[in-house]
């Protein structure tokens, strides 16, 4: 018996080592040495250890409390809406009844096939100050004079949040479509019965079922969310002021536009990390299955 | 049998993937590295630039130069987005990772003391290589670190006050009620300019730093002190710029941008009156090709503070050799007899590409004198490069960004109307945590 074992499993683990080689190699090994190079400072190629004195002064940086205090921002505001909206799309969209589906599926899944920089140029035209919107507004006579939305620190973010919604909800959407369809008919079908009204059977069966579903993608939005980057600096390369840059535009700076202290961009990166472990051991607490 | 197929399997996916990597390294030094592999025998330098029909025509003009006096002389010009460049160069030099890096490098004028500085030892001194007397004294003054010059002065951006005649003309302005005026003449201007003809005297974009680096070194002031301190408090040109800044904003004479291309595209539609900028908008301006003859160019208005002139400088770049580089001294002769120490090379830069030096002696020359007619035959490099020596020298320092953002962030409390004082203050703060 001892050297079957041995030789079937021998032949699994001959296939899992290059691959876990590999993840080693390129994933994990890069992991550590970064975290070893946030205990580190200076400036270009000169490093030395300073202990946990970039940790420090991560709650002294008031750029850096400003990058997690919009990211954070965007996060409650924009992942939540996000969702909800994926969500009710994908129920109408889910209706027996509705015609031209495989039209309205495309249009709101294609946002997410374009590039993330060109769907931000786009967006930047339309708030830009002689922009689309604009002139929209100034021709239905909602406003007189046009609004300088990106230079405005609260419509900044506004703009912001609209342009990821845009790109990001027809894919949360998918999920939450390929999900329903995998709810038994029948199910709703008892319910009519019992006569449960449309409203009722979204909250009472639909949102218990997709549940799973739904932690998936809060995780992955909210991973997505504090990982934001492109958007930003296309948009408004985090003005005006600072009042839409994220952390990681923030490290992209420490890193490429100041005078380069990785040392101190890597303490912000694993800033992040801790930030995305955080959030999700408390979503899986709060909507994982108890077990 | 089994299990010998499946080593055999392993060993071959194995080799093949390391044989790709192993490929992929060597047609990538292949590509880039050749310079510094290939030894001196080849005679052949590599160099990274950014615009191959501003600064990447440019090296081509000097190679056609030095290749005369130098057959056999072979140069690679590798084209890449600035930004690209930037990071390429960054992340290579912070692995400590030489291979693949080229002899010549590309530098932004701001970026300079930052490199020298993170990166000791890594760019070629050139003290002694190049006469600096026949430079531009600002264009040196940014090169020169702890007594040392490090590269070759390239292109300027020396500004001028680009403006449209007829609209001035329109609002009761001749060309004399232009020159040497201060900033708040120029904003009585725009006033009438706006009344009169209902264009905007020029853009404000809050998040672009461009004008108030323009208002600073008019001044002969920066964001730092040359040892790299904030300079933003008990600086008097930094709240004379301040000032000015939010007087323009607040005149409303200044039409709201958020971006380069909406700035661009407010003077090629002719939404405004002037143009504040460096020499090389010229080409851009030049792009509304129905507005020809209508442009002239005046000196910049100048701050009303002790020592501020009506010059200044807005971008620019020069030219450094890497210390590590195989062919290091045929990069820095290259260098030294066309970009720093050539009246032709800048002739033809100018002719060819609209490219303006900072090379005294070519300033006499026939191509400096042009007058196009798309200035009304005014002589504008000949202008341009009058202003240029005037420009006053600064130390560009080593955290112009951090400075730059930190006064970022509290503009807008600035053009709120917010205490200038305390907000200076608070800049200052912010910057020196920041920095450390």
């Amino acid at each position: 018996m001892g050297s079957k074992w041995n030789k079937s499993n021998l032949m699994g683990w001959q296939f899992v080592l290059l691959p876990s080689a590999l993840i080693l190699l390129f994933s994990f090994y890069p992991m550590i040495q970064s975290l070893l190079l946030s205990f580190q400072s200076g400036k270009g190629n000169v490093y030395h250890y300073v202990g946990l004195s970039n940790y420090a002064r991560l709650f002294s940086d008031p750029m850096f409390k400003q990058a997690v205090l919009n990211t954070l921002l965007y996060l409650v505001v924009q992942v939540p809406i996000m969702l909800m909206l994926g969500l009710v799309i994908a129920y109408f969209l889910n209706m027996p009844g509705l015609k031209f589906k495989g039209f309205y599926r495309t249009a709101i899944f294609l946002p997410c096939v374009t590039s993330l920089v060109s769907y931000a140029v786009l967006f930047k035209s339309i708030f830009a100050v002689d922009g689309i919107l604009n002139r929209m507004l100034m021709s239905i006579h909602i406003i007189h004079e046009p609004i300088a939305w990106l230079m405005d620190p609260v419509w900044a973010k506004v703009a912001i949040i609209a342009a990821i919604t845009w790109r990001w909800t027809g894919y949360n959407m998918i999920f939450y479509l390929a999900a329903m369809q995998n709810i038994d008919p029948s199910v709703y079908e008892a319910a009519s019965i019992d006569g449960a009204s449309k409203t009722r059977q979204f909250f009472s069966i639909t949102v218990p079922m997709l549940k799973p579903i739904i932690l998936f993608t809060a995780i992955i939005s909210t991973n997505g969310t504090l990982q934001l980057f492109d958007e930003v600096v296309n948009i408004t390369n985090g003005g005006p002021g600072n009042s839409t840059m994220t952390i990681s535009q923030y490290i992209y700076n420490l890193s490429f536009m100041y005078t380069p202290n990785f040392g101190y961009a890597a303490t912000v990166s694993y800033a992040i990390v801790i930030m995305v472990a955080v959030l999700a051991f408390l979503q899986l607490k709060v909507g994982g299955e108890k077990k | 049998m089994k299990k010998l197929l499946s080593v055999l399997l392993l060993v071959s996916m194995t080799a093949s993937l390391l044989a790709a990597c192993g490929s992929s390294k060597s047609s990538d030094s292949g590509q880039s590295g050749t310079g510094s592999e290939g030894g001196s025998a080849s005679k052949k330098v590599v160099a990274w630039a950014w615009d191959p029909s501003f600064n990447g025509a440019a090296l081509k003009i000097a190679e056609e130069l030095y290749a005369k006096e130098n057959p056999g002389f072979e140069l690679e010009v590798v084209d890449m987005a600035k930004t690209d460049l930037e990071q390429k160069l960054n992340t290579n030099l912070a692995s400590g990772v030489k291979e693949g890096l080229p002899d010549i490098i590309l530098v932004n004028d701001p970026n300079i003391q930052k490199y020298v500085t993170a990166y000791p030892g890594t760019f070629a001194d050139f003290t002694d290589k190049v006469d600096y007397s026949q430079f531009s004294p600002y264009k040196v003054d940014a090169l020169t670190i702890d007594g040392k010059v490090y590269g070759v002065p390239f292109d300027i951006g020396v500004t001028g006050m680009f403006y449209r005649s007829d609209y001035l003309e329109q609002a009761g302005f001749k060309a004399e009620d232009l020159e040497n005026i201060t900033w708040d003449e120029y904003i009585e201007i725009g006033k009438v300019v706006k009344e009169k003809t209902g264009k905007y005297m020029s853009t404000i974009n809050p998040n672009d730093e461009a004008l108030t680096s323009i208002l600073l070194q008019s001044g002969g002031s920066w964001y730092i002190t040359p040892d790299n301190k904030g300079n933003f408090v008990d600086n008097p040109v930094m709240t004379e710029t301040l000032r000015v800044y939010k007087a323009i904003a607040d005149s409303g004479i200044a039409k709201p941008v958020t971006g380069w291309s909406e700035f661009v595209g407010s003077f090629n539609a002719g939404d405004v009156a002037t143009v504040v900028s460096g020499v090389w908008q010229i080409s851009s301006i030049m792009d509304a090709k129905d507005q020809s003859g209508k442009w002239r160019v005046a000196p910049i208005p100048r701050l009303n503070v002790e020592g501020a002139v009506n010059a200044s400088n807005e971008g620019g770049s020069s030219w450094f050799v890497l210390e590590g580089s195989a062919n290091k001294d045929l990069a820095i002769d290259f260098l030294a007899k066309t970009i720093g120490g050539s009246s032709e090379f800048y002739e033809r830069f100018l002719k060819e590409n609209g490219g303006v030096g900072s090379y005294i002696p070519s300033f006499s020359s026939e191509a400096y004198s042009q007058t196009p007619e798309f200035f009304g035959g005014q002589a504008i490099y000949t202008d341009f490069t009058k202003w240029s020596t005037e420009v006053p020298g600064i130390s560009l320092g080593m955290y112009t960004q951090e400075a730059k953002d930190a006064l970022k962030n509290e503009l807008p409390n600035i053009l709120n109307g917010s205490d200038l004082t305390q907000s200076l203050a608070n800049i200052q703060k912010l910057f020196e945590q920041q920095v450390q």
